[in-house]
């Protein structure tokens, strides 16, 4: 994978991490100050889930290129992504609390971990 | 449960949010799913759901590998599945099914840990409960201790009305 392919998905999973990690903090820092969630911290989390689904469209463009990825296995782990922050963001939004956020920080601490088990599967 | 419209006077909303929540609502039970309990019922649900994706795959997958783990991991996402939606109706009747959910759910992570150190031919494939839940950051073990011990406190307080 050290082709120009592999480049792009290197440089889109540190932008992921990234953008999960910035929720995760975020997220907790406004559980921990009692604060409902946003409009900012709702954007945040409505960006990972566009960048999650570009994930997914690009990992299915792309899928021929990957050699002896479970289909079942890797789709599986990414749309139960999507689903986590999808329902998490909605939740956020419905949450009046400090624990919206918390909600929000508890998805993005799974997320995390499910986008380096997306990276070790792709390898 | 009628909510205030989301921007207008969302500021305001803060300490006091969880407590005004309590007095609104109808039942003592409804507290499972407010306050902290909120924050429960979503790891909760995170673990529904990540469970049940996990297991239905092994499944369909891989179940001749370790029939044993994949079974117990299918039961588990089952009674992650069973705690979520008894915290989200929070009930008097959903508060005794949760509370058997979470009772069986850290006997299961117990039973599981200390099998798969004595018996490892049976649990070459990791499960949830696996090793006390060590592949899930020992999670599994301590969520239903926190459950229990969330629900026992709602179940008190809704005793002394």
């Amino acid at each position: 994978m050290a082709t120009k392919l592999g480049r792009v998905f290197t440089v889109f999973t540190i932008v992921l991490y990234a953008v999960t990690g910035v929720l995760t903090v975020w997220s907790i820092v406004e559980t921990i100050r009692n604060r409902p969630a946003g409009k900012a911290l709702l954007a945040a989390a409505a960006l990972l889930l566009l960048l999650l689904i570009v994930q997914l469209v690009l990992s299915i463009a792309t899928f021929g290129s990957a050699h002896d990825v479970d289909p079942l296995l890797y789709f599986g782990y990414v749309i139960t992504a999507i689903l986590v922050i999808g329902l998490a963001g909605f939740w956020a939004f419905a949450e009046l609390s400090r624990w919206g956020p918390g909600v929000l920080a508890a998805a993005g601490l799974t997320v995390v971990v499910m986008i380096e088990r997306l990276d070790q599967i792709w390898q | 449960m009628k909510r205030r419209s989301r921007f207008g006077g969302a500021g305001a909303a803060s300490a006091n949010d969880a407590h005004a929540e309590e007095t609104r609502t109808s039942t003592p039970y409804s507290a499972m799913h407010t306050g902290p309990g909120r924050a429960l019922t979503a790891v909760y649900g995170v673990f529904a759901l990540s469970a049940t994706a996990r297991a239905g795959y092994q499944l369909i997958r891989e179940f001749d590998v370790a029939p044993i783990a994949y079974s117990l991991s299918a039961l588990a996402a089952v009674i992650y599945i069973l705690a979520t939606i008894c915290l989200v109706i929070g009930n008097r009747v959903a508060h005794r099914i949760a509370l058997t959910a979470c009772g069986i759910e850290f006997l299961g992570v117990i039973v599981v840990g200390i099998l798969s150190h004595t018996h490892p031919e049976d649990f070459a494939k990791p499960s949830v409960w696996s090793n006390f839940g060590s592949g899930y950051g020992f999670i599994p073990l301590v969520l239903p201790l926190i459950g229990l011990w969330w629900l026992v406190h709602v179940g008190r307080r809704a005793a002394k009305g």
